[in-house]
């Protein structure tokens, strides 16, 4: 298992943010569904080692990031894109994610190939050299990905990753989202259902902190059978786990 | 391209591939903020260290005070303000949470980020002190580029840096730069009014450079008034004497609690950066080693720079060199004079000499002593030569042994005093140098008392006979200055046969001060 979460929670003052989670995720791409407020971004920054937990226990990559040499070495093997990304706008896009790629302690005689593999899995080829400020925000989105992609990570955490992207690159990112699951765990967080149900084997919903569904993307689409809410079959699944969660 | 039509890993090309910090660091590089502004460094350094320096006499000292007075003060806010920005920029771009997740510890990120920032920094620095340097090499006679004021500036320099990224990392607001420059400019401010007060205090003080002051003194007992430690440790130092360097080494005492004290600042500080990286982002401190480390840094700063402040304490006037030693580190062999063959001339018939570093002048100090010398040549204690002297240790301009000697100080080329008004007071110093050999040459068994109105009116009238201008000065009361004038226009208009015939014979009794002004012919 390369992540294992057992009761974790969060707080931020009386908020309660992540309200006892257990996940065990192997290889694969798994789908964080929720409404605003669920918990979702809360969960991957602990996945992300960024946010410690108030309680429980996470395991990931076999190791307990409390310890800091454990720590140093999930993140080694760690891609995270943020829902904002922050950049810096004098940098190339080559250089930002080989700026990221060395923090990522990658060796350097493998950078220069790994950063023009992202730059390319992303599809920006074109924009290598471009600055990140000529860039609009879907490109800058695919430089987010490229950054957390660029050392072959066995743990990807992608927090809503097709924000902003034109509908043939959601298509392409897709494609990236099953083959890099192929041989890592992929977390996705997203609003997106569709990116859900065509790219995710695995998908969970979190409502107020807790996870209230966990099944593949079919199982879902099963539990909307007989719901009203909802144009596709997997967003009447949604609506009726939530509503009920709710209930 | 579609992401499925491209092979995801491209092959390396075979090159050689630098280590990662060096490749982090040439991004940072790359990308740094500072050259962008570096064209208005350059103005600043043309406008006003360049054009301060240039309006100096070639002396290597001299030129070199320029760096600690003039470069850093504006150097060093532009650094304090732009690493400030530099170290705010995680915050501004709201990169922290990505940088998180990376395995770098924060310091280690922010280091090497700052290294890009001080890189840029030094180099402009270090391109301006050469800019400077080229400039005196061209113009001076004698001597090599001090290294001290550079080893200054450039601690000067790291401690404005470190201080302002420091501050940007830890407060990243829109505001932090202006006021991290804000703050850098009034510490500079504050240096340089004590570094005034201090030089004011000597002055109404007894001058420890005139030999008035009994060795031993400590700075702080010297100066009690509303001056300090910190004047000496402020890199902004005053205007030296124009031959400081040329006649004795500048010892390096001060200079060395100077880089201590400021070296140490900018370690700790740095050090200080380690730890609050690593209470900013906890998962990011790196363990236990990396804190460590900091810790060691801050402490080790913090001694270097509380020994630079004791040390500064302990300093005294070098009464023999000028300047300051510090007994902790200071070595008797910078006390010793510098060898040096003077420059010297006879081509006027009258030999004049001065120190290599000042041959620059040479001719203009020959032409202005001939014409004097050729009036009293001949006469009893009239000189022989002229020998220019140290300014630093005391000694007065004055005729000296046997064979007499005039001896002078270089005030002949000191047109510090007049920088500010635009050009040197040229009328002023030859008039001075003239005025100073016929002093000595008439003076009394008293000189500090001054000439009396009957050998004024003499020196005035030879002064005339040579070409000069008459000194304009007020005389004591009960004389009006009229009446020495006349006596003076009256003994000029003698023939120049006469005038020192008359002087041959009377010359002991107006050096006693026995002739009247009724008396002169």
């Amino acid at each position: 298992m390369n992540v294992e979460m057992r009761d974790t929670r969060r707080s931020f003052g009386k908020n309660r943010a992540v309200a006892g989670v257990d996940l065990q995720l192997g290889t694969g791409v798994f789908g964080l569904l929720g409404p605003n407020g669920a918990g979702k971004t809360s969960l991957l920054r602990m996945l992300a080692t960024v946010l410690p937990p108030t309680s429980g226990e996470i395991r990931l990559l076999g190791r307990d990031p409390r310890g800091a040499a454990a720590r140093r070495e999930i993140r080694r093997r760690l891609g995270y894109l943020p829902q904002s990304l922050g950049y810096y706008p004098s940098f190339t896009v080559v250089e930002f994610i080989e700026y990221f790629a060395l923090l990522k302690e990658m060796p350097s005689s493998a950078v220069p190939a790994a950063v023009a593999a992202a730059v390319e899995r992303v599809d920006l080829g074109a924009k290598a050299r471009a600055k990140l400020r000529t860039l609009s925000g879907g490109m800058l989105r695919r430089v987010g990905i490229a950054q957390a992609i660029v050392n072959n990570p066995d743990l990807l955490l992608l927090d809503e990753p097709t924000a902003g992207l034109d509908p043939e690159q959601r298509v392409h990112f897709r494609r990236l989202l099953r083959s890099l699951g192929g041989n890592s765990t992929v977390v996705v967080s997203t609003h997106l259902v569709e990116d859900v149900g065509t790219a995710c084997s695995e998908v969970a919903l979190m409502s107020a902190g807790k996870v209230v569904f966990r099944g593949t993307p079919d199982e879902l689409t099963a539990r909307g059978a007989g719901h009203e809410v909802g144009d596709a079959p997997l967003e009447r699944g949604y609506s009726a786990v939530l509503a009920e969660a709710r209930s | 391209m579609s992401v499925l039509s491209v092979p995801p890993v491209r092959a390396a090309p075979s090159r050689l591939v630098p280590p990662r910090l060096v490749r982090a660091l040439w991004l940072e590089l790359k990308r740094s903020p500072v050259p962008y502004l570096l064209p208005l460094l350059a103005v600043f350094f043309y406008l006003d260290p360049l054009r301060t320096a240039d309006g100096y006499p070639p002396v290597w000292t001299l030129r070199a005070s320029v760096i600690g007075r003039d470069v850093l003060y504006g150097f060093s806010v532009f650094a304090a303000g732009i690493a400030a920005w530099a170290g705010t920029r995680e915050g501004r771009r709201k990169t922290a949470d990505l940088l998180a997740t990376t395995p770098r510890a924060a310091w280690s990120r922010l280091s090497v980020a700052l290294a890009g920032t001080l890189c840029w920094l030094l180099l402009a620095f270090l391109a301006c002190v050469a800019v400077l340097y080229v400039q005196t090499a061209l113009q001076a006679t004698w001597g090599g580029p001090p290294l001290w004021p550079v080893l200054v500036g450039a601690a000067a320099m790291a401690m404005a840096t470190v201080i302002g990224f420091t501050c940007g990392a830890v407060f990243p607001g829109r505001f932090t730069a202006p006021l991290v420059a804000l703050g850098i400019a009034v510490l500079f401010e504050i240096g340089f009014r004590e570094a005034a007060a201090f030089r004011g205090a000597l002055v109404k003080h007894p001058s420890p450079w005139a030999g008035n002051v009994p060795l031993g003194v400590r700075v702080h007992e010297l100066l009690s008034l509303n001056t300090g430690t910190y004047a000496l440790l402020s890199p902004m130092n005053g205007v030296p004497s124009v031959d400081a360097g040329v006649y004795y080494r500048v010892a390096p005492d001060l200079s060395i609690v100077q880089v201590m004290f400021m070296g140490g600042i900018a370690v700790a500080v740095f050090g200080a950066l380690g730890l609050a990286a690593g209470l900013r982002e906890p998962g990011s401190a790196g363990g236990w080693p990396v804190r460590l480390a900091a810790v060691v840094l801050v402490a080790c700063g913090a001694a270097a720079a509380g020994t630079g402040f004791a040390l500064a304490g302990t300093a005294q006037p070098d009464a023999v060199a000028g300047g300051w030693e510090i007994p902790a580190l200071h070595s008797a062999a910078s006390d010793q004079p510098i060898n040096a063959a003077p420059d010297c001339t006879s081509a006027g018939g009258f030999q004049v000499c001065v120190d290599p570093a000042l041959g620059f002048d040479l001719r203009s100090v020959a032409a202005e002593l001939d014409p004097e010398a050729a009036e009293i040549a001949g006469l009893p204690g009239a000189p022989v030569r002229a020998a220019e002297i140290s300014s630093t240790n005391g000694w007065k301009a004055g005729i000296y042994g046997n064979p007499p000697v005039f001896e002078f100080n270089t005030d002949h080329a000191d047109t510090v005093n007049t920088e500010f008004d635009g050009a040197p007071n040229l009328e002023g110093w030859q008039t001075e140098l003239r005025q100073g050999l016929l002093d000595a040459f008439l003076a009394g068994p008293s000189p500090a008392a001054g000439l009396d109105p009957a050998q004024q009116a003499v020196r005035d009238a030879l002064l005339a006979g040579a070409g000069a201008q008459l000194a304009q000065e007020s005389y004591p009361p009960p004389l009006l200055p009229a009446a020495v004038a006349a006596a003076a226009r009256r003994f000029e208009a003698l023939p120049a046969g006469t005038r020192h015939a008359w002087l041959a014979a009377h010359l002991a009794a107006l050096r006693a001060g026995k002739i009247t002004l009724a008396q002169l012919p």
